[in-house]
This record gives structure tokens, C-alpha cells and sequence, in this order.
């Protein structure tokens, strides 16, 4: 399957990463700052062309004198996990990723005729280049092809900075030939001066007339005039010497120059090689390598890049840096990016989503600009962009902990996905369910036991976890609710009491029975006033079937019974009103047997106890009448 | 024979009369007067009357104090006390008997003499 290796992954997402950034993606090896070729002999240096290296200025990435910032890039294929700059995100979840992705999946096929001619010239232009191929005529060839291709907008005017590289090297390479016709006019000076400065030793005017092309006077015999003669000599002597001294230092100087200006011209162009490696731009690469191979024929290719760089492609590629290490990563590069998008085509047939979206996450962060990648049909695409954004949902679903969409995204991605990962997202999702649960059952529990702190501390529990959980918004209006409730029954509880009004209470005792179960002391008020009701509707409910039956002293006494416990409850009252005149010779005959006991005539009182009695034998009120009565009149009874 | 059918008449009415008078034993006594009793005893405290009714229930027994019964009279229940005296006379329910009562302290009646009619 995928032959990249990690390592060579790791170089690319690291381009990929210097895009994304939007940082200086120029990086300027370390350029020897050498001067402008001298003039001295004449030879002038021509300045190189503005360079694009140079044009995008180095200083924006370096920051702290390290390459890039503080941190070289790097990345873990095992996690996806890109590490630059003392931050580390996933590739497939960065938000400057997604939304470059995004952008592209919804961007439309680059198959346009303006497109298909672009590609026309690119594939000319490395064909025109290609080893075996790359003849002078061809080169030249692919040289005149290199504005035709910039002129495309998707080129980005790049063929352009090969051209101007191009063209600076070639101008380099003429003035290392000027300085060489420099150095050649030199060695005739040197040779001249050489001569001159040794006849003039041997005081040979004549020589030296005829060597530099002057008359020369001829001096009078005698001795002054030797003397003279051969301090002139001496002179001239030196000053031949010392011209010699200067022109073999122009001599030097202009080596030195000629060497700058081969190593200066070299250092632009691989700056600009890499400059298009890292944008990812491998045709671009591939066209600037075939053309560095064809201007610089000394067979050097080693890359002038600094330590870090250097290091960095060592270790990535197990190789130096070099011309062929670029060439060949472009070309796997290319080659990774095409085997990408067929995996995708297959993997979108067999509808496998997640690993296709992956592999063209994959594709397009190498391959951005690799025909492939801008050619894949935007239908295609867009199916992917399905599956990106709904996980891009899901992941900030997850994030705000807002499960039940969450929940809701894992399923559609499971109809979308056949191979979507359900396991991860679920367990989470779970997890937080359940254990928001958790706390809300205990919150329910704490809510019932009126215990408010740990309430508070397990609703804070349960909405850090799960902030949107339905059961939640539902427990919280609940205790809203039922607080509310509570306090208003609890005021009207004491108020009814306050009111004596039983009745009132007992019709809403299920009201108060949850309200007042916080309160133990009103609670067992309550008990008490439901019990007492309670009594008065059982003797109600008797005297109801005593009427039933005809039986009114009965029902009378049932109801006076009671009466007299509870004189206050208003049901009670008025049944015992509606009775009395039914009952009326039982009540009248009691009321005589009262009135006569109070009036302590025991005999008179004991016989209306037992007519009140053979009116209703079984009466309570009678019987005990005529028991305590009796008792009375027959103390000492052996009963 | 008008004069014989009115004596024969005659004759009926007196022995009727005859066995009224004969058949009660304290006719010489003033009845209870019931309603006078029940509405305030207290005024009849000290007398003595007739009492003619038919026993109810025995309320209450001592050998001290004799026995109680209630004694319906005249669609009235009224207690008398029985003392112990009369213990060898056999009182029953449903018995109509002929009492001679006194109207003792706090309205209790008491009988005097006892006669089963």
C-alpha cells in the first residue's frame, strides 16, 4: 500500500505545517554574504536578479536565531499528531486544516481547458527536461516554455521564479567568465612586470625602454652619473615590485569573487528548490532540479542549507541533503498522492467513508497542488465533505458535551460510514450519560431528603458532565416547581390550622403530605388533624347507613358522638343539624335525662335514660346513663 | 221483662264494680302522677303513691340495697327499687304488678309494698 515512510511523512506535513502556519516559507540557507565581484581589471560583477528566496525574506521565520521559530516541526504518523513550536494538534483536527480541507472538498474540479492547458505545459516543461532529454536546444526550449506557464493563474507565477533563477544563474556564470578574461589580462600585466623589475636590477634601460615602449635618455659617462643610475634603478626596481604585489592580490581577489559568485548563484537556485518543496509544489520541484542539473554542470548538487535543515533531512532521509534527496521525495511525493486519491475512489465505492476521507485528508495535505488532488470531481468530494463535517460535529458535539447530538451524529455517521468507528465516541458519550445519571439520582435523593448541599453539589456534578441532559432541565424544574409548591402549602397548611379548618386540610392532604414532609413538627400536626377527620367521616359514614336503614336516633348519636370532639368541623355540624329534628324525641328524651341528672334528681333523669333507651336500645349515650345511674342508686352491687 | 233485662244489667255493672275495687290493693292510694315526677321529682319528694306496671328488666341487684327494675307505665319507663324485704317475691319480666312507692331523696322510688296482680 503506502510505501512514504513516517520519516518522509514527517518532512512533508512539516511543509505542510509551514503553509498552514502562513509563515515565511522561504527558508535561506545560510548564504555566504559574499561581496560583489570587484572591478578591478575591469571585470565588473553583475548584481543576480531579484530572487523569490529573497523576495519573501528569511527573517519572518527565524525567530530566536532558530530555524523556523523555536522548534523544528514534527509529526507522528502513529497519532497524527503534529508537534511545532511547543504546540501539539492532529492533523485531521486543526481548525486552519479542516477549513483549508473543507474549502477544497467543496472547490469544483480543476478540469477546465484552461486547466488542461496549464498541465500540457508543465508536462512539456519536465519532459523537455527529462534526463536524456535535456539538451541544449531543450533547455532552451523548456526555458521559453517557463513564461507561457506562469502566465496561468494557478501557477502562482512560479514558473517565473525558475526563470529569474535561471537567468541569474546564467548571469552569475557570465560574470565568472568576465572576471576569468580579467584574471588573463592580469597575468600579461604580471608577466610584464616581472620582466621589467628584473632588467631594471641589471640597470638595462635599453631593455626596459624598449620592454614598456618609451625613449630612453642616455646618460653621460662618469662616476655621479653611475651613482645616479643606480638609484634609479632601485627605484624603478620597487616600484615594478610593487605593482606586482597589487596585481597578484587583484589576481586573488577576483578568485575569491569568482568562487562567491558559483556558490551565491548556487544558493539562490536550491533555495528556491526547496522554497517549492515545502510548498508542496513537486512539479515545480522537479522542473527547478532538471534545470539547476543542466545550468550547474560541475556535478555539485550538495544542498547549502543550515544545521537544523540539514539535520532535518538527514535524519528524515537517512541521506545528505541534495539536489537528487529533493528530486526523488518529490517524486515519491507525487507518486503517494496519486496511489491516495485511487484509494479514495476504491474506498468511496465500498463506502467506507472514514478511512476514504482519511486517505484524502492524507493526499491533500502532501499533494495540495498535485493534478490528482485538483482534478478529483467536486461530487466525489463533497461525499467526503459529508463525512468531514459531521465528525467535525460530532467532535464539537463532544467538546460542549452536548450528547444527544453527539449521540445523534454517531448514528448517521454509522449510516453514512460503514466503517465509522462507533466504539470511541459511544463509550464516551455513555460514560458521561451514565454518570450524570448517577448524580441526578442522587440529587433526586438529596432533593427528598431536603438535603440542599448535597442537591447543589450533585446538580453541579451532573451539568459539568452532561449540560444539556434532557432529565436534567426536567429534575430542575421539578425542585423549582416543587419548591414553590411546598412553601405555598406549608403557608396555607399553617394558616387552615391557624383557621381550624380540618376539612380544608383533609381535602388537600395529598398536597400536604408531600410538603410537609420536611417539616417533622407539621407533619406531625398534620397526622393528627387527617386522623381526627378521618374519625369524623367513619362516623359519618355510619350515620349515612343508619339513615339508609331508619335508624335516625342512631345516626343521631353517631354524629353527636363526634360533636363533641370536633364542634368545629362544618360537615359534622350541619349532618348533626339535619339529624336532630329526625331524632327529635331521642334527642329531646337525652336531653331531659341530662338536664335532670345535672339536677342531680337521679330517679327522674334514670327513667329518661331508659326511655331514651327503648326509643334506641342501642344507644351509647342511654346505656351509660342508665349505668352510672343505676350505680348510683345501687352502689354496692357484686357485678 | 224491660225490668228484668235492666236488672240483669244492673246486676253486671255492679259486679264489675264490685271486681275493680277488689282487684286493687292499694285503692286507697293516689296514683304517681308520671309527668309531674319526670319534669321534677324533687316536688314529690316524701310522698307516697300507687303504681301499677308491668316490669321490664331488672337493672341492678344488692342484697343490701334490694333490687332495681324498670317498670313501663303508661307508655313511661320508670326505675323502682325494691328493697330486700320483698326478696322472696319472684319479679319478672313481662309480670304486672301493683306497687306501692315512696318518692325517696334525689327522685329514686322505692317500693313500699309489692302485690302481683
Amino acid at each position: 500500500m503506502r510505501t512514504f515512510s513516517p520519516e518522509n511523512l514527517r518532512l512533508i506535513a512539516w511543509g505542510a505545517s509551514l503553509l498552514l502556519a502562513s509563515t515565511s516559507i522561504a527558508q535561506v540557507p545560510d548564504a555566504p554574504g559574499g561581496p560583489a565581484p570587484a572591478a578591478g581589471g575591469g571585470a565588473t560583477a553583475t548584481a543576480p536578479a531579484a530572487q523569490p528566496a529573497a523576495q519573501n525574506g528569511a527573517g519572518g521565520g527565524q525567530k530566536g536565531g532558530s530555524f523556523l521559530g523555536k522548534d523544528v516541526p514534527s509529526f507522528d504518523p502513529g497519532t497524527e499528531i503534529m508537534t511545532w513550536d511547543g504546540k501539539n494538534w492532529n492533523v485531521n483536527n486543526n481548525r486552519l486544516f479542516q477549513a483549508r480541507f473543507e474549502k477544497y472538498l467543496n472547490a469544483p474540479e480543476e478540469t477546465t481547458a484552461v486547466d488542461r492547458q496549464y498541465q500540457t505545459v508543465i508536462n512539456n516543461l519536465l519532459t523537455l527536461l527529462a534526463p536524456g532529454n535535456a539538451t541544449t536546444q531543450n533547455i532552451d526550449a523548456a526555458f521559453r516554455l517557463l513564461p507561457r506557464g506562469s502566465s496561468f493563474d494557478i501557477d502562482a507565477r512560479l514558473c517565473d521564479s525558475i526563470a529569474d533563477a535561471v537567468y541569474s544563474a546564467w548571469r552569475a556564470q557570465n560574470a565568472q567568465n568576465r572576471l576569468a578574461s580579467a584574471n588573463d589580462a592580469l597575468d600579461s600585466e604580471l608577466k610584464q612586470e616581472y620582466w621589467n623589475a628584473q632588467h631594471a636590477s641589471v640597470m638595462d634601460g635599453s631593455r626596459e625602454a624598449s620592454s614598456t615602449g618609451s625613449s630612453s635618455r642616455q646618460k653621460g659617462g662618469g662616476k655621479a652619473q653611475s651613482n645616479n643610475q643606480a638609484y634609479e634603478d632601485t627605484m624603478l626596481q620597487t616600484e615594478h615590485t610593487k605593482r606586482i604585489a597589487e596585481i597578484e592580490a587583484v589576481k586573488k581577489a577576483n578568485s575569491v569573487k569568482r568562487e562567491l559568485n558559483s556558490i551565491q548563484a548556487k544558493v539562490e537556485f536550491q533555495a528556491l528548490i526547496l522554497q517549492f518543496f515545502l510548498q508542496r509544489r513537486f512539479q515545480h520541484v522537479l522542473i527547478a532540479t532538471r534545470f539547476y542539473r543542466a545550468v550547474f554542470t560541475d556535478g555539485d548538487t550538495k544542498l547549502n542549507v543550515g544545521k537544523d535543515t540539514k539535520d532535518l533531512f538527514e535524519k528524515s532521509s537517512g541521506l545528505p541533503p541534495t539536489v537528487g534527496t529533493i528530486d526523488s521525495m518529490a517524486n515519491e511525493a507525487l507518486r503517494d498522492v496519486r496511489e491516495g486519491v485511487q484509494a479514495y475512489n476504491f474506498l468511496l465505492e465500498k463506502k467506507e467513508l472514514e478511512s476514504a476521507t482519511k486517505r484524502l485528508a492524507e493526499a491533500f495535505t502532501v499533494g495540495e497542488f498535485v493534478p490528482e488532488i485538483r482534478t478529483l470531481p467536486r461530487e466525489k468530494k463533497r461525499q467526503a465533505l459529508q463525512f468531514t463535517q459531521k465528525t467535525n460535529q460530532l467532535i464539537s458535539a463532544i467538546d460542549v458535551k452536548d450528547y444527544t447530538l453527539a449521540e445523534s451524529l454517531v448514528k448517521e455517521l454509522g449510516v453514512i460510514a460503514k466503517d465509522f468507528d462507533s466504539s470511541k465516541p459511544m463509550a464516551a458519550i455513555d460514560t458521561s450519560k451514565q454518570i450524570s445519571d448517577m448524580h441526578l439520582a442522587k440529587a433526586r435523593n438529596a432533593a427528598l431528603k431536603g438535603d440542599n448541599a448535597t442537591l447543589e453539589a450533585e446538580l453541579t456534578a451532573a451539568t459539568e458532565l452532561w449540560p444539556r441532559n434532557p432529565a436534567l432541565a426536567e429534575l430542575s424544574k421539578k425542585i423549582f416547581q416543587t419548591g414553590d409548591i411546598q412553601q405555598k402549602a406549608v403557608i396555607d397548611f399553617e394558616q387552615l390550622l391557624s383557621q381550624k379548618n380540618y376539612r380544608q386540610i383533609y381535602d388537600d392532604r395529598a398536597r400536604f403530605i408531600g410538603a410537609l414532609a420536611f417539616y417533622p413538627d407539621k407533619a406531625a400536626k398534620l397526622k393528627e388533624v387527617l386522623d381526627n377527620v378521618q374519625t369524623i367521616e367513619v362516623a359519618l359514614m355510619r350515620a349515612d347507613e343508619m339513615v339508609r336503614q331508619s335508624n335516625y336516633p342512631g345516626a343521631w348519636e353517631s354524629v353527636e358522638k363526634i360533636a363533641q370532639q370536633f364542634p368545629d368541623d362544618t360537615k359534622l355540624s350541619k349532618t348533626r343539624a339535619d339529624l336532630t329534628p329526625r331524632a327529635a324525641d331521642f334527642v329531646a328524651t337525652l336531653q331531659d335525662a341530662k338536664e335532670a341528672e345535672k339536677r342531680d334528681q337521679i330517679g327522674s333523669s334514670l327513667a329518661y335514660y331508659l326511655k331514651a333507651r327503648k326509643i334506641y336500645p342501642a344507644s351509647d349515650f342511654a346505656g351509660e346513663g342508665v349505668d352510672r345511674l343505676v350505680k348510683k342508686i345501687v352502689p354496692d352491687n357484686n357485678n | 221483662m224491660l225490668i228484668a233485662v235492666i236488672l240483669v244489667l244492673a246486676a253486671l255493672g255492679g259486679g264489675y264494680f264490685l271486681f275493680g275495687r277488689a282487684s286493687d290493693p292499694f285503692r286507697g292510694m293516689s296514683p304517681l302522677p308520671v309527668q309531674d315526677y319526670l319534669q321534677n321529682s324533687n316536688s314529690l319528694r316524701g310522698n307516697s303513691y300507687k303504681l301499677d306496671g308491668v316490669i321490664g328488666q331488672s337493672l341492678q341487684w344488692s342484697p343490701t340495697v334490694g333490687r332495681l327494675f324498670s317498670v313501663e307505665v303508661n307508655g313511661e319507663v320508670l326505675p323502682i327499687l325494691v328493697p330486700p324485704k320483698f326478696n322472696s317475691v319472684n319479679i319478672e319480666k313481662g309480670q304486672r304488678f301493683f306497687f306501692l312507692i315512696k318518692v325517696e331523696d334525689h327522685g329514686i322510688l322505692s317500693a313500699e309494698d309489692v302485690k302481683k296482680s
